[in-house]
């Protein structure tokens, strides 16, 4: 019996470790009692090798699947090894982790065994044995299964703090190509379901405190880059309507792994687009944090995020006329808009200047990365030379270096490190 | 204001580190250095003044940084101290004694001060820590049902562990215990209590308890835990600087996924 789940676990991990989706912030539920509680601020309980936060135990409930999706290992024509929990052992499995605070909680997908309904059901029924068994509290994402019947997902909302529907390929046309089984309204009927359902239970809890809560830490999605040819454009300007419209909390870019090569629809790569992935995180870090908008980012003339500098940088460089900024004058949203500058510094700066005049040594401290700023601000005493140096100058001097805004960003998806995912000033997770 | 120098030692408590303070300002003498009496301590030479802890003058220190400030600053205050970076019990005194004399409301809001900052970094640094630690605590169970950890982190944090963790486990009895400091915190279902045990009950290597302690069951998910680690693990994207610096090799040796 031990062994069995041994080997289980074996296989639907590993089988679930591409879905890079995996934090656990932005709920709180307190522990009435049970066994658990969710924070708002994601804890990380390890790192894997590749620098990954482990907060939940990510896991399939079974990796069997019915479809044949052509960038997913699981698809029904791979020959791999297969196995399917049961609900008791998985509930069981996860409780064993959290008393012993290996994880935050779970984060169920599956692939699709029999039918939709029949998937989402048997997801349903280990959340509802925890949630009720086993008075669990903790953390709990649920992948919303494509093509379940709505109610199963209603309920799978009621029990979960996340839920999340895959939109995968950034465009219809070319998911219908690599998913013949799927189609944009596959993706998007659950996904507005869900956010139609989260409004009306916070209406709800507006006029009866004990109304039930619906997905309280909201919904999130993942795209894959690289396995179609859509440009970065069209992926900012889709995320950017996820966030506006269905009011998706995070949208998650993986770059595409190599595998199913055998399969003459995908790309062939080397390795995983790495630089590509990181460029479009620091790009929606821009629209969630800096309050860029995605067209600002990038245009039709400029489809693709440059590989050689960061987003914020790329578009300084591309609009001198708003630069330098003078720091002891100009307004927040100027300040935020300077390369090397984050929103915590920039906060800083604003609050304090009534003290005195902001200088480099200010800067230095608040640990500005001065090497990118210094060309696009005015700063007490000091001119920093932009005067002289033209936008294709700077863009030589920079480009290539190891940029702060990479750095910080991996800390705040690890951190929790997201340590407070939707606040990035505050600190994390570090 | 302050003419002279002096050495001033304290017993190492915010209390007395308080105390200090209040003797600082009373002979109006700007300490050199100030030092815990921990054990093994070394004082430089000069002028030295051991201070007694004595509550009621902690309690005005106390409740001037809240007049002159606020809670909130007054809790910043108590965790930078927790920090064990060289030099924090100085750039206190430094901080107060801005903090006091300072004829603005609100100088304990001006970050481009840099003692001001500093106290603000020290703090977050610690409550860093804490996060990091709602993480890293590796529970154990023992054969009476208690959930056991041993932690080891660079600052003295264990305390503030307490309010995550009895928020999360109020179902079960626990222990989280500081290996170095030789103290921790133990939750006995209704409250919590400050704990020493006995130097062998936690391996100084692995953080295991002692075997005929654990629970039958232990290794096994110890062995899942390990597992599950290697397998969520992408070969493909291995980051191992990335990983390294958001779980320092300093803290492995008490994390079963990476103490092998
Ligand atoms: S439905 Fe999901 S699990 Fe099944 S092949 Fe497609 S992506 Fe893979």
């Amino acid at each position: 019996m031990k062994d069995k789940v041994l080997r289980k676990l074996n296989i639907l991990a590993d089988a679930a470790k591409y879905d890079v989706s995996c934090s656990s912030s932005g709920s709180s539920r307190a522990s009435k009692g049970g066994l658990g509680n969710a924070k708002s601020a994601g804890i990380c309980h390890s790192f894997t090798e590749d620098g990954r936060c482990i907060s939940l135990l990510k896991i399939l409930y079974t990796n069997h699947c019915i479809y044949d999706c052509a960038y997913c290992v699981n698809r029904r024509s791979n020959d791999r090894p297969r196995a399917t929990f049961t609900p008791a052992e998985l509930a069981e499995l996860t409780v064993s982790f959290y008393r012993r605070n290996f994880i935050e909680g779970l984060f169920l997908s599956s692939g699709v065994l029999r039918n939709p309904d029949y998937t989402m059901e048997q997801l349903n029924t280990v959340v509802r044995k925890l949630r009720n068994e086993h008075r669990f509290n903790g953390y709990v994402h649920m992948k919303s299964i494509p093509g379940a019947d709505p109610l199963l997902v209603r309920e799978a909302g009621l029990l979960a703090d996340r839920l999340s529907v895959n939109i995968e390929i950034p465009s219809e046309l070319q998911l219908k190509r690599l998913a013949p089984e799927k189609d944009f309204a596959s993706v998007y009927d659950p996904m507005n379901l869900i956010s139609r359902e989260m409004l009306a239970s916070k209406e709800e809890r507006r006029k009866y405190r004990n109304a039930p809560r619906f997905v309280p830490a909201g919904q999130s999605t993942q795209l894959i880059v690289g396995a179609s040819p859509d440009k970065d454009y069209s992926i900012l300007k889709l995320a950017s309507g996820f966030y506006d419209e269905q009011k998706i909390k995070r949208v998650y870019y993986s770059g595409f792994m190599p595998v199913n090569e055998y399969d003459n629809r995908l790309p062939v790569l080397t390795a995983p687009p790495l630089r590509r992935e990181n460029r479009l995180y620091q790009a929606d870090w821009l629209m969630r944090f800096y309050h860029f908008r995605y067209d600002e980012i990038l245009d039709e003339q400029h489809p693709d995020l440059e590989p050689s500098i960061d987003p914020k940088l790329a578009y300084a460089l591309r609009n001198p006329h708003l630069y330098p900024v003078d720091l002891n004058k100009a307004t927040h949203e100027e300040i935020l808009r300077v390369p090397g500058i984050g929103v915590r510094s920039a906060k800083i700066i604003v609050a304090n200047r009534r003290f005195g005049k902001i200088t480099m040594t200010h800067l230095k401290r608040m640990g500005v990365a001065l090497n990118r700023a210094k060309y696009f601000i005015l700063c007490g005493e000091l001119l920093t030379g932009t005067k002289t140096l033209y936008p294709e100058q700077i863009r030589r001097r920079l480009a290539g270096k190891k940029d702060m805004a990479g750095k910080q960003l991996s800390l705040f998806e690890a951190a929790g490190t997201d340590l407070n995912q939707d606040k990035p000033s505050s600190l994390i997770n570090g | 204001m302050f003419k002279q120098e002096r050495i001033y030692t304290y017993d190492g408590s915010l209390d007395g580190l308080f105390c200090v303070v209040f003797r600082a300002f009373e002979d109006k003498v700007s300490p050199s250095a100030i030092i815990p009496r921990k054990a093994g301590y070394q004082v430089p030479l000069g002028e030295i003044l051991p201070v007694d802890t004595v509550s009621s003058n902690a309690q005005r220190v106390w409740k001037k940084i809240i007049d002159r400030s606020d809670q909130k600053n007054a809790r910043k205050i108590s965790v930078a101290f927790l920090s064990e970076r060289p030099e924090t019990d100085m750039l206190l005194w430094r901080y107060l004694n801005k903090l006091f004399t300072h004829p603005y409301g609100d100088y304990y809001k001006n970050m481009l001060d840099e003692d001001v900052y500093e106290i603000t970094q020290t703090a977050r640094r610690v409550r860093m820590e804490v996060h990091r630690f709602q993480g890293f605590v590796r529970f154990q169970r023992t054969r009476d049902d208690i959930y056991a950890a041993a932690i080891d982190p660079d600052n003295d944090i264990v305390q503030l562990l307490a309010p995550h963790f009895k928020g999360r486990f109020s179902d079960r009895r626990w222990l989280i215990y500081d290996t170095r400091r030789k103290y921790g915190i133990f939750y006995d279902m209704q409250q919590i209590s400050i704990v020493a045990l006995d130097d062998d009950s936690f391996s100084l290597t692995s953080g295991n308890i002692r075997q005929n302690a654990r629970a039958v069951d232990e290794d096994y998910y110890r062995t899942l835990w390990q597992h599950y680690y290697d397998a969520i693990n992408i070969k493909e994207r291995k980051n191992d600087r990335q990983m390294r610096s958001f779980m320092p090799v300093r803290y492995w040796k008490y994390l079963p996924e990476k103490d092998r």
